[in-house]
């Protein structure tokens, strides 16, 4: 098996960076490539401390597999990648995302570590909202999965 | 007819719980369901936060897949209202 995608509930679990490593270690892959996304203590000037995750479960375990599996196809057939993302209440400093690759060579798994990112962006549902120090929040804006044609 | 709403992301404004019951009119498609959303977010006073929702919004049936705005409504059907996304 050499894709592992998962959600991590952040009220019981934590994503870890070891189990990634153990997953993508390969005699047939020299590079490995690893992307971490943690939530940050600022965004736009606001003073952020922490960031809930909203997830549609089944759809975004599709699109990641359909991904992952995108990114093989178009870079290195043989990678091996592990892909976990948080839902729910992330505070300051913790992982929100974690991308690991193992590829025969460095250019394919940076590539598809970065591929990766962009594409969940775009196609991944998930949700954002800020919680700042003056105790307010707020919903992020993102990407419309609307098709193009009907928004005017 | 009555749908039920399953709420994502900004749309979770709209009701304390996950699911909102939507009245329309019989044989409504996704273009009814965005003008009714329009009104209901009037009426709560979110037009300041969800202004652009009914525009923006995606919609997806139980297979998850994205319907378009002819997408015909079944009684008691459960959708998903897909605000933007931008995760990672």
């Amino acid at each position: 098996m050499s894709l592992h995608t998962a959600i991590v509930k952040a009220e019981e679990d934590k994503i870890s960076l070891e189990k990634a490593k153990e997953f993508i270690i390969s005699e047939k892959n020299g590079a490995e490539s690893i992307f971490i996304g943690r939530v940050r203590d600022e965004n736009s000037g606001k003073k952020v401390i922490a960031v809930t995750y909203d997830v549609h479960d089944q759809a975004v375990i599709k699109s990641f597999q359909s991904l992952c599996n995108d990114a093989k196809t178009k870079f290195d057939k043989s990678s091996s990648i592990f892909l976990e993302h948080a839902k729910g209440y992330v505070p300051v400093g913790e992982i929100s995302i974690l991308i690991a690759v193992s590829s025969g060579h460095r250019d394919e798994a940076f590539k598809i570590c970065r591929y990766i990112l962009e594409e969940i962006k775009h196609k991944s549902p998930i949700w954002k909202k800020e919680h700042y120090t003056e105790g307010n929040e707020e919903w992020l804006p993102g990407h419309s999965l609307r098709p193009k044609e009907e928004i005017k | 007819m009555e749908i039920q709403l399953k709420l994502y992301g900004s749309s979770k404004m709209l009701n304390d719980k996950e699911i909102l019951n939507v009245d329309l009119p019989n044989n409504s498609n996704i273009k009814k369901l965005r003008s009714v959303l329009k009104k209901i977010i009037s009426k709560k006073y979110l037009k300041n936060n969800l202004k652009n929702l009914p525009k923006t919004a995606a919609f997806f049936t139980e297979a998850d897949e994205v319907v378009n705005d002819k997408y015909k409504l079944k009684n008691k059907e459960l959708i998903s209202i897909i605000p933007p996304i931008g995760g990672g």
